[in-house]
């Protein structure tokens, strides 16, 4: 029912390469959204970085009902537009490719390194005179360590400075030395609690905490890059009283006396909706109070607290040879 | 530079690395508060002095006389008599004094000129989108005048005589070309280092000096032209020194009031001294050189009408002046800056007069009165100075509407100087906008310039540029509708649309599009149309340009223009050093996207004859939605980066440069071509027919240079990228690249690193200009009514960036909530 390609590791789906980011990470970045993951936040705004595969969307709102997609489906898989089987489509995509007002998407495309280079390519002067360079997001790159590795290496050769946004769980003791390589690494935590980081994310978070605890001594033994933690602000959720002492502790324990927080927006929910999925629970919204409240308790602990893109790196001794700016 | 300014330069410029940062500068003091305050609160209005005055010098004996007087006399002499009668007001708290109009904040009135056209507003001038109020005295002397002289303004003058008519009709229907010349050429850059450092008693005692040898400087013996030329400087020289004694005068007596401070009463009696000494003879200190840039500034106005009247080079002009003082500690910052935020506040004296219909084709009620700030001498090196910063800390306590300002670019701008002007962007004002001096450079080369006075550019009004004081430069004669030349090149040179449009031709005449067998057919026809709406437009600035002569000749211009002196010859007779006309075209991008569209669809991938398409475009795509789509959602556009797309904007481009390039002008000076549009897309993109890349009949064009709105789908920096990668070098009038970011984006020191960082790398690459708007809630309000009002915006929500128009309501909401009050 879906494209073969996404088992071939060399060409991984990437929903997304988006330009002109300043905030993930220094100066002005590329970022490259792998597709797959293996947490499932409820709040999450990509949910078409869950899966690994490219998958077919339907934007009901662009639609002019011209009946192209169902006309052209060789599976005669689509009964009508945004009805389509899934049991029978067999992922040829050609729905998306002729559906004029892109009310047909297809989140994810295989690309090859060789693609992805050519597509950051022009960026790279962009990236060098703001002390910019690429990010790789997702989902969760380090599900593809050897493409995410020798596409780390060869933006090195070219002087690009490379960041890894991960979500931390991963299992770092196999094949995932091209970490080490990285420039940087912002690392997302959640809950602390081990019960609800279940609940929430859908896994539990003892590899989390103890990839992050590893990244962060290899950091100060000189023999990993910087790391620098991100915590989403849910609500009731993350903004706890336990949740953030919790983690302050745990931070401060391992040597990192800094956290960029990323307050909630509820932005994805259209996207779940285009791509069938049930809708996301509901958060109520983040406040400046509840914003402020925070920051304050963790400042308490001795952690500094950034907005995402007014970070100060050289807080986690940001000094590397590829960062111009 | 004398030796003593030279010395006060070069002991100053050690010191410029302990003194770029003043934060301190850019916070307004009370003076400059309560000036902006009156200016901001202060109606609009429109000034009639100006006119009757006229009126009033025909009714005088040597006004009777002067009609049998050499049109430049009679002209000098009108001049003269408005700048020497002409009510002096001495406004508060001013350092700088001087009225623009009779009135606080008011337009000037020109019969000569497009004035007229407000009398369609009359009865419902404080009804209009942009107010203006006068007394219902005032109105009735305004419909007297616009009744008594309408027929006597240079495009009346010119164009209602047999034979011409339709093209005056042209004027209220512009389809193919605005020809904006009609109201006045204006568009200047003066010589406003000659004027600081020598005053008018040069060109004094030079006109002087021919008129007693009746010989040029060269000794070649005067003709009866060039006698009546130089008696014409004298005669307007004369007239600008009266209206500073005037003023030197009103500025005493108010001096003398009681109820005035004893500082307040110095300062007065200093800038009546200041006006009894500048702009005749050299100025003195820093606050004298801007008396002076202003006087002359203010005389210039008077003379032809305001659009585009700039000031050039100030941070280089008055750095002598600057350090000299500094260095003898006369002058602190503190005190340069609040002259220098007074100076530019004067510029919010003046508005155009434009009615509403108008309005559509010029939006924003601007004059662009231009201050050009960094860049490299004649050598090429960096000359960005202290006071380059200055000048932007100054602007940064008015944030007002005027003036322009424009920063130079090039590889070794320094970062402070880069920063501080992001910093000025990030105010959201839209100032400055960017130059890179490489392409400009290259661009005035190719108009025939020297490299050395190309590298002494500075930018006239929003974008065009000159080599400052050297060149007469009519840069804003004519903006031209490049899509619908293609429209046209479809149809036999018939429109689509409009009354009648089948038996109508309109442009060239074409082929039928079934002769049309290569793409390289419908370049050629296209290009036929572009020849044929240029030849045509040309045709009636030629005309324009003669009575110009005659009638409306510029003498203030001609003293601030080298070269009309050493040849005894007027601006508007061929006097300027370089002389230039410059045709600007909107719609580029609809263009060259339309081109791309043709090739593949027609040609590539033969989907259709080039017969079909054409009459889907005449039915505006009725029943062909799908299609329409396609082309909108799946066909590349220009602005992403993407090489086979931007190559046909290159195409389009060329095909309009070279033509433009092709003519010459009654002047013997030649055409050049540049691409931006005020708000000419808008006007013309009503009288535009459904175009090929997707876009509907009437819908407005593209801007300038910049892509099709909502079309830049990989963010800002493709936009540049597309941009830089064309070839510029033929575009002497410039480009404009408009670029929208919301405020949140831009903010901060994030902000300002990535900005000015991707500047500096679009300067690399070859890119000539962009400028940007930070958007405030205003904006994104209507963006959330209107989707298509500002289809391409990008937005920062939480961590990162969307369009707005794909956010959800509720988030543009807050968006909007939160730019308003600039938290998030």
């Amino acid at each position: 029912m879906v494209s073969d390609n996404f088992k071939d590791i060399r060409k991984p789906a990437i929903f997304s390469i988006q330009h002109f980011c300043l905030h993930d990470g220094p100066g002005v970045r590329s970022m490259v959204f792998f597709k797959g993951c293996p947490l499932r936040c409820s709040w999450c705004q990509n949910p078409e970085s869950w899966r690994t595969s490219p998958e077919v969307a339907f934007k009901a709102h662009l639609c002019i009902d011209c009946k192209t997609c169902v006309d052209i489906c060789p599976q005669q898989a689509i009964s009508a537009p945004g009805n389509r089987d899934v049991q029978k489509c067999d992922g040829c995509f050609l729905c998306v490719e002729n559906c004029p007002s892109g009310a047909m998407v297809c989140f994810g495309k295989n690309y090859t390194s060789d693609d992805v280079l050519e597509e950051l390519h022009p960026e790279f002067p962009y990236m060098k005179n703001t002390g910019g360079g690429v990010t790789f997001s997702g989902g969760e790159p380090t599900l593809f360590p050897e493409f995410v590795g020798q596409l780390s290496t060869r933006l090195h050769e070219q002087g690009i400075h490379t960041t890894l946004e991960t979500c931390g769980y991963f299992d770092s003791d196999t094949d995932k030395a091209f970490l080490f390589d990285m420039d940087l690494v912002l690392f997302d935590i959640k809950l602390f609690d081990e019960a609800a980081h279940r609940r929430f994310c859908g896994k539990s978070n003892n590899e989390i905490k103890k990839n992050l605890t590893r990244f962060s001594a290899c950091s100060s033994a000189g023999s990993g890059p910087p790391v620098w933690p991100r915590l989403p602000l849910i609500p009731t959720v993350t903004d706890t009283y336990e949740n953030l002492t919790g983690w302050a502790q745990f931070l401060d324990s391992i040597g990192i006396q800094y956290l960029t927080l990323v307050p909630y927006h509820n932005l994805g929910a259209s996207k779940r909706e285009w791509l069938n999925l049930p809708p996301a629970p509901e958060f109520i919204a983040m406040t400046d109070e509840r914003l402020e409240d925070a920051v304050k308790l963790l400042e308490q602990h001795g952690i500094s607290c950034f907005a995402p893109g007014e970070e100060d790196w050289a807080r986690a001794d940001f000094n590397t040879k590829r960062n111009p700016g | 530079m004398n030796p003593s300014l030279a010395q006060a330069v070069a002991k100053q410029q050690g010191k410029i690395e302990s003194s770029k940062q003043f934060s301190s500068l850019t916070t307004p003091t009370a003076r400059i508060t309560a000036i902006r305050e009156e200016l901001l609160t202060t109606r609009y209005s429109i000034c009639l002095e100006r006119p009757l005055l006229m009126e009033e010098f025909k009714k005088t004996p040597d006004g009777r006389r002067a009609k049998s007087d050499h049109p430049l006399v009679r002209r000098a002499k009108t001049i003269a008599y408005i700048l020497s009668h002409r009510s002096p007001k001495i406004y508060e708290n001013e350092l700088i004094i001087g009225n623009m109009t009779s009135k606080r904040v008011a337009a000037n009135y020109y019969p000569e000129g497009g004035s007229i056209n407000i009398l369609e507003d009359l009865f419902r001038l404080e009804k209009r989108q942009i107010p203006i109020y006068l007394s219902a005295r005032e109105k009735i002397q305004l419909a007297g005048i616009g009744i008594k002289t309408g027929l006597t303004s240079v495009g009346g003058k010119t164009l209602l005589r047999p034979g011409r008519i339709s093209h005056f009709l042209d004027f209220f229907t512009a389809k193919r070309y605005f020809i904006t010349e009609e109201a006045g050429i204006a568009h200047q850059v003066g010589n406003y280092r000659d004027m600081v450092h020598h005053g008018l008693v040069r060109s004094d005692l030079m006109a002087k000096k021919c008129l007693d040898t009746q010989t040029l400087e060269d000794g070649t013996p005067l003709s009866s032209d060039q006698e009546a030329f130089f008696k014409s400087v004298c005669i307007t020289i004369a007239g600008i020194r009266q209206m500073a004694e005037n003023l030197a005068h009103a500025a005493e007596a108010k001096a003398s009031e009681s109820g005035i401070t004893e500082a307040r009463r110095k300062e007065i009696l200093r800038s009546a001294a200041a006006c009894r000494h500048v702009p005749y003879y050299p100025a003195r200190t820093f606050a004298e050189g801007l008396q002076a840039c202003w006087l002359v500034h203010v005389a210039l106005i008077c003379e032809d009408f305001e659009q585009g009247m700039s000031f050039g080079r100030l941070d280089q002009i008055l750095y002598p002046l600057y350090c000299r003082e500094i260095e003898t500690g006369q002058l602190t910052r503190q005190k340069a800056a609040e002259i220098m935020a007074g100076f530019q506040l004067k510029t919010c004296e003046t508005m155009p007069l434009y009615s509403e219909r108008i309005d559509q084709y010029f939006s924003g009620n601007a004059v662009a009165q231009g201050i050009t700030v960094g860049g490299t001498d004649a050598d090429g090196n960096d000359v960005t100075n202290e006071l380059s910063g200055l000048i932007l800390d100054a602007f940064a306590q008015i944030r007002t509407r005027e003036p322009a300002l424009h920063v130079r670019v090039h590889e070794n701008t320094p970062s402070w100087f880069l920063e501080k002007a992001v910093e000025v962007l990030q105010l959201g004002c839209g100032k400055p906008s960017f130059f890179g001096d490489p392409a400009v450079v290259a661009a005035l080369e190719s108009a025939g310039m020297s490299t050395e006075h190309a590298r002494d550019y500075a930018v006239i009004g929003c974008v065009e540029m000159a080599s400052q004081g050297r060149t007469y430069n009519s840069s804003d004669a004519c903006l031209f509708n490049l899509p619908i030349c293609l429209e046209l090149a479809l149809n036999e040179g018939r429109r689509f649309m409009g009354w009648n449009p089948a038996r109508r031709r309109f442009g060239a005449a074409t082929p039928p599009v079934a002769q049309m067998t290569s793409f390289d057919d419908v370049v050629a026809a296209f290009r036929a149309q572009v020849k044929d709406a240029v030849d045509e437009m040309v045709k009636v600035i030629s005309w324009l340009e003669k009575t110009y002569r005659t009638t409306r000749p510029t003498l203030i211009n001609s003293i601030v223009t080298q070269g009309c002196l050493d040849k005894g010859k007027d601006v508007t007779w061929g006097g300027g050093l370089y002389d230039l006309t410059s045709i600007q075209t909107a719609g580029l991008a609809d263009a060259g996207d339309s081109l791309y569209a043709i090739k593949r669809l027609v040609f590539d991938e033969q989907r259709m004859s080039l017969s079909q398409l054409a009459n889907i475009l005449k039915n505006n795509f009725a029943g062909h939605e799908t299609l329409r789509l396609e082309l909108v959602n799946k066909f590349p556009h220009f602005g992403n980066g993407i090489k086979e797309v931007d190559a046909m904007t290159q195409r389009a481009a060329d095909v309009y440069s070279d033509v433009v390039r092709s003519h010459k002008n009654t002047r013997g000076g030649r055409y050049v071509p540049g691409i931006y549009s005020m708000t000419c897309h808008i006007g013309f993109g009503r009288k535009t027919g459904a175009l090929p890349s997707g876009r509907l009949a009437g819908a407005r064009l593209s801007n300038g240079l910049s892509p099709v709105d909502g079309l830049d789908r990989c963010g800002p920096t493709a936009v540049l990228r597309s941009a830089a990668s064309l070839d510029s070098h033929k575009w002497a009038n410039c480009y404009a690249l408009n670029m929208k970011f919301d405020k949140k984006i831009v903010s901060g020191q994030t902000g300002k690193k990535a900005l000015s960082g991707i500047f500096r790398t679009y300067f690399d690459q070859g890119g000539m200009q962009v400028q940007v708007n930070v958007l405030d809630a205003d904006m994104l309000r209507e963006a959330r009514r209107d989707p298509s009002a500002h289809p391409g915006l990008v937005v920062r929500v939480a961590g990162y960036c969307a369009y707005f128009k794909d956010l959800q309501p509720s988030v543009q909401d807050e968006i909007i909530e939160r730019t308003a009050h600039g938290i998030g």
